[in-house]
């Protein structure tokens, strides 16, 4: 009777495990924290310091006008001789730089932000903010 | 028993043989260009290679910059059409990669046509920025003019938009290297000047470059 009962568990043990397996190693993957390219920063750890910040807005200039992250300065390609000027008035030397465009999709914040590091080469970090503008109307 | 395994497989080759399909002539088309041509202009030809209609429902491109026209939307069998595409360089240069995705009813996933554009820089300024903390010592500061290897540009001016920060050209090979010593007057305050370099170079709109000076 006892050998009976424990043959049926072992047998649901065997049958319930494989499926557990596979889930365990599902919900493993998606809490696993996202890593960021070496250059990106989040949000949350750019907000983290506060006035040491000076953000670059790489969207088009009707996009920056609509709406932009308080403070930030507009630099782009489109008009980079235009801009470069005005953005390097406001830049001071060891501030962490932190570009945006639209969206992780977008590839105009790397551009921008490659050309302030390598055609300025000012002192001081450059970040790409990782989620753009989006990763901004996201905040909570 | 085998007759009815190859009915459905015959059935989806013949399905897929009526498929629409479009057969694109260049998906990856590239350009070298100078920053004075100002714009791209680039065609994607196709084909309808299918046997039905083929309606193109989106064509999105990746950047603001790069805009992508199709004359009309829906192309019967063995038709030919072409999107026309537009990359305004604005101040880009160096290599740009540009995708046109395009979305037809022939098939669920997107084709992606790819444009590579280098605009080749006549000339390079390094850097571009100098700059000195208040109460640097006052120390000249050097700027690198390089021009690209078989294209001569000679500097002809160099002009500084602030007195109290100098800038002096020497010529270290005429038409292909130069540098720019920039000095401040002293570091006591904030200041700012933009510092023009003229150039001969394209002959008939010849450009001008800017290095920028601050003191912080």
């Amino acid at each position: 009777m006892i050998a009976r009962a424990l043959r049926q568990l072992a047998l649901l043990l065997a049958l319930a495990l494989p499926p557990a397996i596979v889930s365990g190693a599902i919900q493993f993957r998606w809490q696993k924290p996202e890593t960021l390219p070496e250059n990106e920063v989040t949000l949350a750890a750019a907000q983290s310091w506060g006035g040491q910040v000076v953000w670059v807005d790489a969207r088009p200039q009707a996009k920056f006008e609509r709406e932009h992250i308080p403070g930030a300065v507009l630099l782009n390609e489109d008009n980079w001789v235009r801009l470069v000027g005005p953005f390097l008035d406001v830049w001071e030397p060891g501030k962490n730089v932190v570009v945006y465009c639209d969206s992780a999709s977008c590839d105009a914040s790397h551009a921008v932000a490659k050309r302030i590091k390598e055609e300025l080469q000012v002192d001081g970090p450059v970040w790409v903010l990782h989620g753009g503008w989006d990763a901004w109307l996201q905040r909570k | 028993m085998l007759r009815a395994a190859l009915t459905p497989i015959c059935l989806l080759l013949l399905t897929a043989s009526l498929h629409a399909e479009l057969i694109w002539e260049k998906p990856f088309q590239s350009f070298h260009r100078l920053p004075s041509d100002g714009h791209l202009d680039a065609k994607f030809a196709f084909r309808n290679a299918g046997k039905t209609p083929v309606r193109v429902r989106k064509v999105q491109t990746s950047c603001g910059c790069t805009t992508a026209s199709l004359v009309k939307d829906t192309y019967a069998p063995g038709e030919s059409g072409e999107i026309a595409v537009k990359f305004t360089f604005g101040d880009r240069k160096g290599a740009h990669r540009k995708v046109i995705t395009v979305t037809t009813d022939d098939k669920p996933e997107a084709t992606e046509l790819n444009l590579q554009v280098v605009i080749d820089e006549p000339l390079t300024v390094t850097p571009a920025l100098v700059f000195w903390k208040t109460g640097d010592a006052v120390a000249a500061k050097s700027v690198q003019i390089t021009a690209q290897p078989g294209q001569p540009v000679r500097v002809k001016s160099v002009t500084s938009s602030n007195p109290r920060i100098a800038a002096k050209l020497d010529t270290i090979k005429a038409g292909e290297q130069y540098a720019v010593a920039i000095v401040p007057v002293d570091t006591s305050k904030k200041e700012a000047a933009e510092i023009t370099i003229e150039t001969d170079f394209p002959a008939d709109q010849p450009r001008s470059y800017t290095i920028h000076a601050r003191i912080k």
